[in-house]
């Protein structure tokens, strides 16, 4: 050991402070005595044996011993001042717990792996690289031949068309998510059946292809987790299936699939509306990055279909890494919400530096006497690095509950695309971003500030400090930080005005017809035994009359495509003498408008008695009688197009806003359902009294009509309405939320810094008024002095404002930029309040007794 | 005075070699170890971690004199035993001869060789 107490030096720096404080000495010097006593290699290889055990075991012990000390008396400490440690603690759970959420959501969809084998190489091909036409042949063809993927699947799955009846002998019938795969989509993806098997290499081939391979949740609720599934047979779409494997619990790709069939090049296996080109995806080959791969597959392609790599990003080929398909729209939105929190965050460490300030300000009577006593700056340093990390422990505990609520606030507004991806806090990654959130917390405003503070008040300085003294390190860094708060809080309140007003506007839009009241029921009969358009007629009058006999219904009407349900529709051009218009066409029947609250301008609704009529009848909306240039006086009138026919205008309804309040209208033309019945429609029933009542009794009125057809969706129209503008309203709420919880912090900061500048310059304040100066004049004086840094900061708030308004704007439709008013009206509100927080904190110097000021000092 | 009994056996016999008169802490180490033929061997953190504890409750106190002059460093420091810590060692004494009389009483006790 070149120099053994120098080593025995920097293993006394490990103990605690006030320990080495009392016995570094004393230990240093009796190890140099034992040091020199023991003699010979042997007995000093004992001796720093015995030194370092004693070490290890004494250093914790003391350690744990000082913590025990430091803790109780942070308690006291706090208990002391129970408002102002509720504020910063709610400030900090509040804030550790929003970001924490935020990050389980971003967790959830980018950094949880996605549940297939090696997935950072697969990717979704898009775009030209097989179309449906080609068949297994080419498919395969081309698999086997390219250089950039070592194998390549496909599936069809599109939400809402590959939805089918599942029928099962026993159990009845349900709707389902059907994808159609080709048959190396199980091994392509390395994802390995719970039991039972995956499908064989050539079951994709016509002959073999009736096979089915059920998710662990449908195997569980509809066969009771029975393994005798295997070999039994459902029906999708009436077309049977035998199942041979049951997916891992968990597994659901694409899309909530709850059956997948080898059926994607033979399509007609399982009867369907309309049959949609596939998806392929592909696996990178192992010595590619995905970029690579990328890049070779567009050169193919610029080589074989140049058209295929124009046009938008949403069709243009090109290769996307799965996991960013997978993540979709909620990846943008939540790391905008990080940004948003992010900010919060840094508002409420900026408080709680404050606090430690302004109370240290207030202590410091108490850290003299202490120092006089002989702490020292470390030991002072230590008892407030442990006030402070007491306090973040507790807030990362309570924040930990928030993150929970708020995982499952955003899971309502934007459910993650697989159920492999479900937001939730209990995940490593998260604990783990929570505990370092703390710590960063914890360290940059707690600690920091704290060992700031130990250095800007060394023993000396602390007896002797002039009180009033500015200019300090300490005044200026208050001046900071409250400008920061007032920044952010303009930034954040301008943002939740500016979204809170786009938000009302957005409930505030007349969507033509009325949500409340109305029960609403999808049913599909493609696949089922009513075939044919009179079945199909039939089916539609036995479910409304069945509907109708409810008691408290007061009417019902059936439709191809209801407002607010994302599906197909068509669109056609219709000609009036020289005008024309394009409108989108669907089906409604008799009584539909009126049950949805739908008013009729003109003319009449389809009745029953329409179906003798031979000519062809319609009822269009004002867009669409307005593009034409016509009013009221269209009814009566015939239109030519769709299909080449004609049709008589019966009636012209409001226009309605079918996809809701967030979109826009434009000329639509129904058709009556039931001279054109078609193969699925969604009743709506006008109910009295509370419509969540009448939903189980709607349905079992429908499924009553055939038990085979399923009857699915059944929700009430407030309910999807509520769907829809769940993401908005989230939006709008976490906005709110931090602006008004920022523009509270920011308010208890300016506070917490004004009564901590009286409390500095009680002297100063003291000699003002003996010399004659009055109270009001000084409370003058310190509110201009505490509202400069507010104003500096509301300015560069402004400037920020513009800026998150332009994101906001990016991330709803409809939302408002924020404007100069809106930064005005943020500005104005912080100005206010801070004023009259600052005033009310002023107020202890109109009762201040002159004398009792100058001798406190 | 109930509450801090027992005594930790370092405690005590801390407390018995500084009853003595007072003392650095290589000297009550060293004093311990004789008294103990070796057994004890306390390392320095725990001693002073002792030291420290007991200066808390009082049981003993750091003393200004430094008897030891000619062998004196002034990062040395010394402790003598407090009132408190006199009739604490004794009520520990008490309360171990109560357990060898108990002890006697139920087993009896063979002559020491």
């Amino acid at each position: 050991m070149a120099n053994p107490n120098r080593f025995y030096r920097f293993l006394l720096k490990l103990y605690p402070a006030r320990f080495r404080e009392e016995f570094a000495a004393p230990l240093e010097r009796q190890f140099s005595d034992e040091y020199r006593e023991a003699h010979g290699t042997g007995q000093r290889a004992i001796f720093w044996l015995r030194t370092l055990a004693d070490w290890a075991v004494s250093v914790p012990a003391e350690m744990a011993r000082e913590l025990r000390q430091d803790v109780r008396y942070a308690v006291r400490v706090y208990r002391r001042r129970t408002l102002v440690t509720t504020l910063a603690l709610s400030a900090l759970a509040l804030a550790i717990g929003a970001t924490t959420g935020v990050f389980s959501v971003l967790n959830a969809v980018l950094f949880r792996g996605l549940p297939f084998r090696d997935p950072a190489r697969l990717v979704e091909v898009q775009g030209g690289a097989v179309d449906e036409d080609n068949g297994r042949a080419v498919f395969y063809g081309w698999r086997k031949g390219n250089a950039y993927l070592e194998d390549a699947a496909a599936y069809a799955a599109a939400a809402g068309n590959t939805e089918m009846n599942l029928s099962l002998d026993a159990a009845g019938s349900r709707r389902v998510s059907v994808a159609e795969t080709s048959a190396n989509f199980f091994s392509m993806l390395g994802t390995e059946v719970r039991f039972g098997r995956a499908f064989a290499p050539d079951e994709d081939l016509e002959a073999k292809d009736a096979v089915a391979v059920i998710s662990y949740g449908l195997w569980q609720e509809c066969f009771g987790s029975d393994p005798r599934v295997l070999g039994s047979t459902l029906r999708l779409n009436r077309a049977p299936v035998t199942v041979i494997g049951v997916a891992p619990p968990a597994f659901d790709y694409p899309q909530r699939t709850a059956v997948w069939t080898p059926t994607i090049f033979h399509q007609k296996r399982l009867p369907k509306f309309i049959a949609f080109p596939g998806n392929v995806i592909g696996r990178v080959r192992q010595e590619l990055t995905p970029t690579q791969a990328g890049r070779m597959y567009e050169a193919e392609m610029r080589r074989l279909h140049p058209e295929s790599l124009k046009g938008p990003d949403l069709y243009r080929a090109r290769l996307i890494p799965l996991r960013d398909s997978q993540a979709g729209p909620v990846r943008q939105a939540s790391l905008v919400l990080l940004g948003a929190v992010v900010l919060v965050l840094l508002i409420a460490c900026a408080n709680v530096a404050q606090l430690l300030l302004s109370r240290l300000a207030e202590r410091r009577q108490e850290l003299m006497v202490r120092t006089a006593l002989g702490a020292s700056r470390a030991r002072l340093v230590q008892q407030l690095t442990t006030e402070c990390w007491l306090l973040t422990l507790a807030a990362t505990a309570a924040g930990l509950g928030v993150a929970n609520w708020a995982a499952r606030l955003v899971s309502l507004a934007q459910p993650a695309t697989l159920s492999m991806q479900q937001y939730t806090i209990l995940d490593w990654r998260v604990l783990a971003f929570a505990a370092g959130t703390a710590l960063l917390t914890g360290l940059l405003f707690g600690v920091l500030p704290a060992s700031l503070i130990g250095r800007m008040l060394p023993a000396a300085d602390v007896v002797h400090s002039q009180p009033g003294v500015h200019g300090t390190g300490a005044g200026r860094m208050r001046a900071v930080l409250v400008a920061t708060q007032a920044a952010l809080a303009v930034i954040l309140v301008a943002g939740s005005v500016s979204m809170g007003r786009s938000f009302l506007k957005l409930l505030g839009i007349d969507l033509g017809y009325r949500t409340d009241h109305v029960v609403t029921l999808n049913v599909s009969l493609i696949g089922t035994s009513h075939e044919g358009q009179a079945a199909w007629r039939q089916y539609d009058r036995d479910a409304l009359e069945r509907l109708r006999a409810i008691p408290g219904v007061e009417s019902a009407g059936a439709t191809s495509l209801l407002p607010l349900i994302v599906g197909l529709s068509e669109s056609a051009r219709f000609t009036l003498g020289d005008s024309h218009v394009i409108a989108s066409v669907r089906e409604a029947g008799p009584d539909f408008f009126r049950s949805i609250g739908s008013a009729l301008v003109a003319g009449r609704e389809f009745t029953a008695a329409d179906q003798q009529i031979s000519e062809q009848l319609v009822i269009v909306n004002e867009d669409f009688a307005r593009a034409l240039g016509g009013g009221a006086d269209l009814v009566g009138r015939k239109i030519w197009g769709y299909r080449g026919k004609d049709f008589t205008v019966v009636g012209i309804v409001r226009t309605v806003r079918q996809a809701g309040p967030g979109h826009g209208t434009g000329p639509d033309v129904y058709r009556d359902i039931d001279q054109q019945p078609r193969p699925w429609a969604t009743f709506t029933a006008k109910v009295r009294g509370d419509a969540e009542r009448y939903l189980a009794p709607c349905r079992d009125a429908v499924q009553a009509v055939d038990p085979q057809v399923p009857v699915y969706d059944v929700k009430t129209l407030d309910q999807r309405l509520s769907e829809t503008l769940a993401r908005p309203r989230l939006y709008t709420s976490a906005v709110l939320f931090l602006g008004v919880f920022a523009l509270l912090l920011a308010v208890v900061g300016t506070y917490g810094v004004a009564s901590y500048s009286i409390t500095q310059r009680t002297h100063e304040i003291g000699v003002r008024i003996a010399v004659g100066a009055s109270p009001s004049g000084l409370r003058g004086m310190l509110l201009r002095q505490s509202m400069l840094p507010v104003a500096c900061g509301a300015l560069a708030g402004v400037a920020g404002a513009g800026a998150l308004g332009r994101y906001l704007q990016h991330l709803i439709a409809h939302a408002d930029a924020t404007g100069a008013w809106t930064c005005a009206i943020a500005a104005a509100a912080l100005a206010a309040t801070a004023a009259l927080a600052v005033w009310t904190a002023t107020g202890r110097i109109v009762r201040m007794d002159p004398t009792a000021a100058l001798r406190a000092e | 005075m109930q509450a801090l009994l027992p005594l930790s056996l370092a405690v005590f016999h801390m407390l018995l070699a500084l009853s003595d008169g007072e003392r650095h802490g290589y000297a009550l180490k060293r004093e311990i170890l004789r008294r103990t033929n070796g057994k004890l061997n306390l390392g320095s953190g725990a001693l002073y971690g002792s030291i420290s504890r007991m200066l808390d409750q009082g049981l003993i106190e750091e003393s200004d004199e430094r008897p030891d002059l000619h062998l004196d460093d002034e990062r040395r420091r010394y402790y003598r035993i407090t009132a408190l810590g006199r009739r604490v060692a004794q009520a520990e004494a008490v309360r171990l001869q109560h357990l060898v009389r108990l002890a006697e009483n139920s087993l009896g006790i063979p002559e020491l060789a």
